[in-house]
Parts: C-alpha cells; structure tokens; sequence
C-alpha cells in the first residue's frame, strides 16, 4: 500500500476519533505545536463521530491494521489506537511543511495517558532535552516532542539537494576528487536494463569502496553524516522556536488561528504562496530570472486555500475558500465576470447521472492578464524573455481578439449521458468444412460507449464551420448532414464524433441521437427548473454527479478488472455529489462540495464503510 | 517489465480475444505454425487501454514499443537452428497479429521459440517446465497449449463470466495423410480427414488449461 494511500487512511480515521471541540479552545493545545513552516495542515475537530460510532467497532475495521501498523511502526501487535493514550478531547493536525532546505512531515496531538502512549510507542528513546518541562523521544526517522500532556511527532528530513552541497562543499574543501569516476567503468545501459542479471552480479562495483583507512569516509558514509547532522541542527531549529520562542503556526498566521474557530470537523489549510515560495521545481526562476521570481512572489502573495469539513446527517460538505492577493484577484475576478449562458442547460438532459457547467470571461481575463503579467515580463533582462515578450505583443497587437473570444465564449458544459450500444465492426476467424482453411470475414458487433458531451457558447458560428467544411474536403471521414456534422472513427478509431454548430453552441457529442433528434435542445426532457435554477445560481462551476446512477450506467468492461471490482463496491454504497461556486471578488472565491446519501446508519459509519471496503479490494488485489 | 509489454495487453482484453494456432505438419516432420490473435472485437478497449500511461502500477506499451518487441521476437526467432521465413503481420487497426515461421522438427520449434522468448523477456520464460509441448514420432502428434500461453489465461481474472466466454482458443493441427483417431472429445475432424481442430471458450479454458490437449494418430503411410 502506497503512502499516499496510507496518508488517506490516517486523515479519515482522525476525523473519527477526535471529539469535544469545546475543550479544545482551552489552554495551549496541540494546534500551538505546529511548526510555522508547515504549509499544509489539516486539522481534526471532531465533534460527533466518536459519539456515534464506538471505538471498539472503529478498531475492528479491517483497514485499521494499516493505520496501527503506520502509527506504531509495527512493532507493538495487538495494540490498537484506543490503547495509545491520545486525548481524544483534542485537536489532531497533520502538517506538511518545507523550507528552501528541509521538508517537515507530522501530527500534533494531545496526551491522556503517557505510560499507555509508550506502549504503543514503544521503538522511541527518551533523549537528552535542555528545555525545562520538554521531553523529546526518538526514534532513527522520528521525533516525539512531549510538553505538558501536548505532543508532536515529526519527521525532519534535509532535501537531497540541500545535502549534496553541503558534502560537496566539505568534500572537495578536505583536497578529495571526484568521487564519480566508478561510473566511467559501470555497466552500459543495455546491460543495466537487465535487472536479473545486475541484480544476480554480486562483483558489480558501482559504488566506491571503504576507505583503506576506516577512520577517513567514503563520500557516501560522508554524505550519510552530514544529513544526520543536517537534520538535528533542523531538529534544534525547529525546538527552539517551538518551545522556546513560542513560534508556531497558529500565532504566526492568524487566517489559520480564524479558521480553528470553526465549529467544523476538520479544517483545511493550505498557503499557496509560501508553497510556491520554497518550491524546488521553481529553482530555474530563482537562480536564472530573480527579477520575475520576485514578481510571481508578489503575484502569489495571499494566496492561501482554507477549508472546513462538516459531518452532518447523511451529508459530507468540504467548504473552500481560496483568498486572493490584489493582483492574482483581480485576474480571476475579471475571469469570472461572466454571463451565465442558459443555453447550454437545453442541452443537459434531466437524466443525466453527471454533469458541469463553468463560465467564465476568457476576453475580460485575458486583458487583465495583459496587463499585469505583461510589465512583469517586460522587465525581466532575459533575452528569452525578451523576444516571448515581443512575440506576446505583436500577438496581442496583430490577431483580431474579439472574433477569438467571440469563437469561444466563455459559457460550457459537459455531460455524461450513460452508456449506449453503438455499431462497430469485427473481423471472425472461420473455417471450410472441408479442409479447415482459414477464412476472415468482417462483421457488424455492438461495443458498450459511455456517451459524453461537451460544448460552449459561441457568437462566431460561421468560424467553426468554416474549419468543419474544410475539413470535409479533405477527408471523407468528416461528413455534414442537415443539423450536423460527422465525424467518422473519430473516438477511438471506432466510434464516430458528432458536432452540432447551432448558432450559439458549438457541441461535440459521441450520442448520435442527441445530434439526430435533439440538435435543438432536450425540450421537456431537459434539466428540470429545478436543477437548471442550481446551476444558473452557481457561481464560475457547477457539477452534479449522482454516483449510484453514473456507476450503474458505466461500463464495467472497458475497465482493468480491479478498476471494475472498485467501481461494483462503490455502486452499492454511494450518494450524490454536488460542487458550487460563489462569485468570485478580488478578495475571494467560496466552493462548496457536498456529498450527500440516503440510508439510515450514520455519517461516520457511512465514510468508514466505504474506506474500508476500497480497502480490502487494494490489498486483496496487489 | 518489458516482457509484460504483450501480456499486458492480451491480459486486459482476454475477455474477447480470438486466438488461432494452426500446425501443418509434414510426414517427415517439418512442418508450419501460424499463430493468430485477433483483438478486433476489442478494439475500442484496446484503443482506450493505449491512451493510457499506466495500469494499475504497469506502464502501458505504446503501438512501437509493441511493434519493437514483436519484431525483436522474429529477427532472434529467424536466426534459431531449423526455423525459416519468420513472418509477422500486425494490424493495429482492427488489432490483429499474425505470426507463421517453418520448421524442420518440432523439437527445433519448441527450441527456438522457448530461446527467443527467453531472449525477449530476460529469461522469464525459459523455465524447465515449458520444455515440450508438441511431440511427434512419425505416427502420433501429442500436443498441448505451451504454458507460457495457459498461464497468461491462468492469470486472467474474471469480472464478467459471459464476456469471457465470448473469447475463442482455436487449435488446428494438419497432416500429410489421413487421421486414424484422435483423443480430445471436443475435436472435429475436417472432411478430408487430413486435419483435426479443437475449439474452446477462454472461460473454460481458463477453468482447464489442458482442454486443448490432444493426441492424433494418423493412418499408416
């Protein structure tokens, strides 16, 4: 089971079993634990699971051996998470965080009973702490921080990067030399490849030897040593600021500390600007263009993405609010300036299990853009850039933008219409009586097709259909019929494409009975006033997905059989889906999913069932 | 993984693969084997399995890498002792691939293609218990499904049962002179009594991979 995976499974059972946000707003809690690196923290306030679903019954998952064995190393059998001595009363926050040299991985949480903690923990060593009332447990990988009944376990872990130039620097600086020149002698790719071979070949020598004398190291038994002292120097860092300073998140950033005052089960937090800030896929901007990074800093300032998480009868709502600094808002603001075109709702039929609508001003937000990346850009003394700049403004100056934003308006949509037969072809194999000679011969054959469709408001339908036409003389493939255009073998070299180019909307659609019989619209089997209300009133996106509905309609056999298996489970335990979107400000964007079910157990149970059931099928199919 | 690239493939869409080994043997036991698998009525499954990076953790060939490993397979194979006009067709269009090489006995065929496939897939296929799956003494063709071909069925798991009776394993095999008698029960023999086929559903192929199986004997010459 990948971490990932494992991840999820530590998220959903926190949010089971944490309870009483009341006594959480007491007194220093676990949330003043967090590191102020961390970026990402989701933070765990449960109020009513616990209560609805008894401990004993959450241990007895089959997916809770995963989580005891992650949380307690593996080493401790037969204990499960209510013998750990947590403090259920308390938050549990995961964080994820980095530095431009470290990366900080872990939880906080409170301590009920310390002797019971350690018995569970039991792989951790009391270590040497200076710190009055601060006791730190070790593990190779982990630290356990313990202050007054508050604890955080956290993995510190120097980027590779970060300890390739530290060894590097002390390497070279000791008169070594390259300690690469074994690779002149490796194996060549071909003969790596075969991995039996490489494997099996115990005199292969890819790595320098021991040195001579055993008290010089190696480059990698430096390498090794300076990481562990990289990582303690970040360890004593990150204590000191901690429990010695009194810096951490929840004081350092008060949208965070806002957003723990809700009443939700969890909350979500994610700083997107200090994210792209420690970015180490970004190094090409901060070393090569400063100037532009420093901008794109700016860009991004105050961007952070928070969510709540309410568990409520028969419903799962996710909350996010995405907070935008001048700049970066103002872009999405005018992006989301936009019209709703009620067009496009004609063409979603009522029965439709999934569907989304978005809208936004492509022309409005392409100029606002302009004009602020534009003098960013410009700046920058990159010859590169330079001449992209120029190209982007003769672009800009030469291309007639109102017909292109006029081609594609802003207003879409996208359907999933169940599953059709459609007509193929196959070729059989056949046999003469006689002597049993092989003949092949091509048949008709009906293959399942999910049916989509997809399609956008338009003012400029003369420019599609100019293509279409072209198109048709050059392939026979592209065929144009009263109220529609064909394409045939168009998906997957087997089905043909429908477009309908109406004036208003351009549409792509593999239904051909929508483009033979609907090419107008639904008409009364259109979505309901109801539904079309739902997605008119949302803000830039609207989506529906009726779960149980689109899994019984979707064909399990274009599917791997384990995809297949997964989708089988979900379809007896599954509800509705529902995205929305406010308006968009300078300031801010507010989405809201909600999942909601029908059925009679509660909320918690429903989650875990369903986490569980995705469970057994991973693990019973590796 | 690179012996994966075609099982893979065969294994996602066993379901509704026709399969076709058909054995010309001459008196003097050379002989020819072709060997056909037609995906076509597979192809929108197949075609949307290749638009995608991986499955489950495996990557997924692209239409070259396959086209790369099918040919590797024919230039090793038409280079073994007594095999001769190694000929592959591929058609990725309706997914049909047609192999056929001559042979001189059947222990060179068995021989070379357990060589080439160990070649191709780093030795994973060259196990001892793959070493004979034809034999033939003069008068008595013995011959099985290669276990290489029965385990990829094995493997095979069952999400739909129906489906995977729509797959077909068709085994042929052809003489110089007339069949005396035959073992399998669900042989046929050809009217000119000169050939003996044997036809199957891959479900329950899968529930018995030695279905195939069959002993022939001919007439005296």
């Amino acid at each position: 089971m990948n971490n990932s995976v494992k991840f999820a499974l530590l998220v959903v059972v926190s949010l089971v079993v944490c309870s009483n946000p009341i006594a959480q707003l007491k007194g220093i809690q676990s949330e003043q634990l967090l590191p102020k690196d961390a970026v990402t923290v989701f933070s765990i306030n449960n109020i009513s699971l616990l209560q609805k679903i008894a401990m004993d019954d959450l241990v007895n998952y089959e997916f809770m051996s995963e989580v005891h064995q992650e949380l307690f190393d593996g080493s401790t059998s037969g204990k499960t998470l209510k013998d750990a001595g947590l403090d259920f009363n308390q938050r549990l926050n995961l964080f994820y965080g980095k530095t431009f040299t470290h990366e900080l991985t872990g939880f906080t949480f409170g301590v009920s009973d310390q002797k019971a903690l350690f018995e569970v923990f039991d792989d951790f060593q009391e270590l040497q702490s200076t710190i009055p009332g601060l006791k730190i447990y070790g593990t190779f990988f982990n630290h356990l921080l313990i202050k007054n009944n508050n604890a955080i376990l956290i993995r510190i872990e120097p980027t590779m990067d970060y300890i390739d130039e530290v060894t590097d620097s002390i390497w070279y600086a000791r008169g070594n030399e390259t300690p690469f020149e074994f690779f002149d002698s490796a194996p060549q790719d071909d003969q790596i490849l075969n991995e039996q071979t490489f494997e099996d070949d115990t005199n292969t020598n890819f790595y320098p030897e021991a040195s001579e004398n055993p008290s010089i190291k190696n480059y990698y038994e430096l390498r090794d040593s300076v990481q562990a002292v990289l990582q303690q120097e970040e360890l004593t860092r990150v204590i000191d600021e901690l429990f010695v300073d009194n810096i951490n998140l929840h004081n350092t950033d008060a949208r965070f500390a806002a957003q723990l005052t809700h009443n939700a089960e969890g909350v979500f937090y994610l700083d997107n600007a200090r994210n792209l800030d420690k970015s180490q896929g970004l190094w090409y901007f901060q070393t090569f263009l400063p100037n532009l990074y420093k901008d794109l800093q700016e860009l991004y300032a105050g961007n952070v993405i928070l969510g709540d998480l309410f568990l409520r009868d028969n419903q799962i709502d996710f909350e996010v609010e995405a907070l935008y600094g001048p700049s970066l808002g103002s872009i999405y603001a005018q992006m989301n300036d936009a019209r709703f075109d009620s067009n496009v709702l004609k063409y979603i039929p009522a029965s439709s299990p999934a569907y989304f609508t978005y809208n936004i001003n492509l022309e409005q937000a392409y100029e606002q853009a302009y004009q602020i990346l534009l003098p960013l850009l410009s700046d920058e003394k990159n010859a590169q850039i330079a001449m992209n700049v120029l190209t982007l403004e003769l672009l800009n100056e030469f291309i007639d933008k109102e017909a292109l934003f006029d081609t594609y308006k802003g207003s879409m949509f996208g359907a999933f219409n169940g599953v059709k037969k459609i007509k193929t072809k196959k070729v059989v194999f056949s046999y003469d009586e006689e002597t049993f000679a092989y003949q092949e011969q091509e048949t008709e054959a009906d293959a399942d097709m999910p049916i989509f469709t997809l399609g956008f408001s338009t003012a400029r339908a003369d420019i599609p259909e100019m293509v279409l036409k072209h198109l048709a003389r050059l392939s026979s493939r592209v065929q144009h019929f009263e109220n529609y255009w064909r394409i045939n073998n168009a998906i997957l070299d087997a089905a043909p494409l429908y477009i309908l180019n109406t004036g208003k909307l351009l549409i792509f659609t593999n239904d051909e009975e929508l483009a033979r019989l609907h090419s107008s619209g639904y008409g009364n089997l259109a979505l309901t006033k109801k539904q079309s209300k739902l997605a008119r009133k949302s803000g830039s996106m609207y989506g529906s997905v009726d779960i149980t509905k689109t899994l019984d309609r979707f064909p399990t056999e274009v599917l791997t059989p384990r995809n297949a298996e997964i989708v089988n489970s979900l379809k007896r335990k599954s509800g509705h889906l529902e995205l929305t979107s406010s308006e968009t400000t300078e300031a801010h964007t507010t989405f809201k999913l909600s999942y909601r079910f029908e059925s009679d157990e509660s909320t918690g149970k429903h989650l875990l069932d369903l986490v569980n059931s995705l469970y057994l099928i991973y693990t019973l199919n590796p | 993984m690179k012996y994966l690239l075609l099982s893979i493939l065969l294994g996602l869409v066993f379901s509704c693969v026709e399969i076709s080994d058909d054995l010309t043997l001459n008196n003097d036991g050379s002989g020819t084997l072709r060997y056909k698998i037609n995906l076509s009525a597979s192809k929108i499954k197949v075609n949307s399995i290749l638009a995608l990076d991986s499955i489950d953790g495996n990557p997924v060939p692209s239409k070259s890498q396959i086209s790369s490993k099918i040919n590797e397979f024919v230039r090793i194979l038409d280079a073994q002792a007594g095999i001769s006009n190694v000929l592959v067709e591929e058609n990725y269009t309706d997914y049909i691939f047609k192999f056929s090489c001559d042979f001189t006995s059947v222990k060179n065929l068995q021989e070379g293609i357990k060589l080439s496939l160990a070649q191709i897939s780093n030795n994973k296929w060259s196990q001892p218990s793959e070493s004979s799956w034809l034999s033939w003494d003069g008068n008595t063709l013995v011959r099985t499904i290669p276990s290489y071909v029965t385990q990829q069925i094995k493997n095979y798991k069952i999400d739909n049962e129906d489906l995977l009776k729509e797959g077909i394993y068709t085994s042929i095999a052809r003489f110089q002179r007339p069949v005396l008698r035959f073992e399998n029960k669900l042989g046929t023999l050809s009217k000119n009594q000169m050939a003996v086929m044997v036809r199957t559903n891959t479900f329950d192929l899968k529930a018995n991979q030695h279905l195939l199986d069959n002993t022939i004997v001919l007439a005296p010459r």
